[in-house]
């Protein structure tokens, strides 16, 4: 592969660990807007997993294609 | 009394059920020790992705999860976000030890370890690492196992009993068939496991709230502190990332997991499983709301054990009939029992294959590695369960220490993938320096800022690792090829 993709790959992963953890987690420490019915601060982490997911996704289809 | 025996027909005959699955399976595998150990190298993607995920969703997950939503609240999440972030080390390690499993024939991680750094005892000792850090944990599997069915039954079946039942039903079917036993009835349990949680996690905030929505609206009036951090214990920022960072990228060194590696088709199978991983957390989520749904209930008496709260919810809380405790328990019992039957299975090929056969079965047959291992499996599992019996609560204390110490194998792993220039000496040393903060931190001394005390310990690992390998090797005292 790439060294583009894998920078992409490596971007990816560092986005969705520092929203989890200090500090990136603390623009989403708050109890309001309610989503989905969860208070903020669940929806985040729930939402990161739909990211981190998507995100491998793309990744997996573009170095192995999109059907295997 | 009578609903405890709906309750109990309903599990005995779930048991039965994992039971015929487990043995069925036999017939599709060889009989080969790597066929009972890595599945022949064939599993694919579907059955791996059970294997993997039913391990990860322990008893721990149906009774631990909730109970931190209802002790702490929001550091609860730090769950999820390992569990996500988890993948991250399966996407980029899984791959390169497939690929170097099945050109070197290596089927444990003390295999990597003895051949990379050439020497046997380094694999030896990263063997009983291995097995010492396991017993604890699927001793807890078997407790959890027994205290389910006590309370789900009201006492019908008492502690010990429940235990023995279920452990026997594990014990028998990964004895029969290894590691395609364990695929196909993971692949039952996991869907156990998902559509129970769901179903009460849905059912008890509409049943106590009125629905989810409504029920953290009242939380936020009576209990704001709960859905935000620090959460109602107050835990620190530092406390949260080192404990997410350290079960995060530490927890592929539990060698059951780094095992299922050696065991995928290729390394493309595995990327595939892992871009599904972050999915898995979705199973979590309904197993907090239970433990969120807990705080204003048992507000006024709160419960002495936060662990219980899932099942004095079901059982006492909510009105539901015994056939849905039945499967209540059923479900938690899936989630026990697939990630004893891995730990069991490991655990025991680590023993025969990392610590006996280089010792005392230096010379055996495959056909005696095959047995033995089996024998194994047996004892591995009393083991676990005589522990059990003997004093459950400790172990939680163990079972810590054993994280710990497993993620300061890291090091040495990942220098025998990625980084051949580091030598031998430098990674032991730095994995006895590591381990040795690590309990410093965890049982001597209050760890540094509160944070997680794995992560000193491989702070302290790397900084001598790197300390020998830059200044001593380079001087060349007695550098052993």
């Amino acid at each position: 592969m790439t060294k583009r993709y894998h920078l992409a790959v490596t971007a990816h992963f560092a986005v969705c660990v520092l929203a989890m953890v200090w500090p990136g987690a603390l623009i989403a420490n708050r109890i309001e807007p309610y989503v989905l019915g969860l208070p903020f601060l669940f929806f985040w982490y729930a939402a990161w997993m739909m990211v981190l997911f998507i995100g491998m996704w793309v990744a997996y289809a573009v170095r192995h294609g999109v059907r295997s | 009394m009578s609903d405890s025996v709906v309750v109990m027909g309903i599990t005995l005959a779930y048991l039965a059920v994992v039971l015929w699955v487990g043995i069925r399976a036999r017939g599709q595998g060889s009989s080969s020790l790597e066929g009972y150990v890595a599945g022949g190298r064939h599993i694919g993607v579907v059955i791996l992705f059970f294997i993997l995920g039913a391990e990860i969703f322990s008893a721990f997950s149906f009774l631990g999860g909730p109970g931190w939503a209802y002790d702490r609240g929001a550091p609860a999440f730090y769950i999820l976000a390992y569990l996500g972030l988890a993948p991250i080390t399966i996407w980029a390690l899984g791959p390169k030890v497939a690929s170097l499993g099945r050109e070197k024939g290596y089927l444990t991680q003390g295999d990597l370890i003895a051949d990379h750094y050439d020497s046997r005892p380094l694999g030896v000792l990263a063997g009983v690492i291995g097995v010492l850090a396991m017993v604890p944990y699927l001793t807890i599997q078997i407790a959890g196992a027994g205290l389910l069915f006590q309370a789900a039954t009201d006492g019908l079946v008492p502690f010990w009993l429940g235990a023995l039942l279920a452990f026997l039903v594990v014990a028998v079917y990964v004895f029969t068939s290894g590691l395609n036993g364990i695929g196909w009835t993971n692949l039952l349990q996991g869907i156990m496991m998902i559509v129970i949680a769901w179903f009460l996690g849905l059912a008890i905030p509409q049943h106590l709230y009125g629905g989810v929505g409504e029920m953290f609206q009242r939380l936020a009036l009576e209990a704001p502190e709960y859905l935000t951090m620090p959460g109602a214990k107050a835990m620190s920022w530092g406390a949260f990332s080192t404990a997410v960072l350290v079960s995060a990228f530490g927890g592929s060194m539990w060698p059951h997991l780094f095992m299922k590696f050696y065991s995928a088709d290729s390394g493309q199978s595995l990327r595939k499983v892992s871009v599904f991983y972050p999915l898995y957390a979705y199973l979590l989520i309904p197993l907090l709301l239970i433990g969120f749904a807990g705080i204003l209930v048992f507000a006024d008496a709160p419960l002495d054990r936060p662990d219980r709260v899932l099942l004095e919810l079901v059982v006492n809380v909510s009105d539901f009939p015994a056939w849905v405790i039945g499967l209540m328990l059923s479900g938690a019992l899936a989630a026990a029992m697939s990630t004893g039957a891995n730990l069991a299975h490991t655990a025991a090929v680590i023993m025969a294959r990392d610590v006996l056969g280089p010792s005392l079965l230096r010379d055996a047959t495959d056909a005696r590695m095959v047995f033995t291992t089996k024998v194994c499996v047996l004892v591995v599992s009393l083991v676990a369960y005589v522990c059990a019996l003997v004093n459950p609560a400790s172990l939680v204390t163990l079972l810590l220490g054993a994280y710990g110490m497993i993620v300061q194998l890291s090091p040495m792993v990942l220098g025998a993938l990625f980084l051949p220039a580091l030598t031998r000496r430098a990674v032991s040393i730095g994995a006895l320096v590591g381990s040795l903060v690590f309990l410093i931190c965890q049982f001597l001394v209050a760890s540094p800022l509160g944070w997680h005390a794995g992560f000193w310990g491989i702070v302290a690992n790397v900084a001598v690792l790197l300390l020998w390998q830059t200044r001593i090797e380079k001087i060349g005292v007695t550098r052993v090829a």
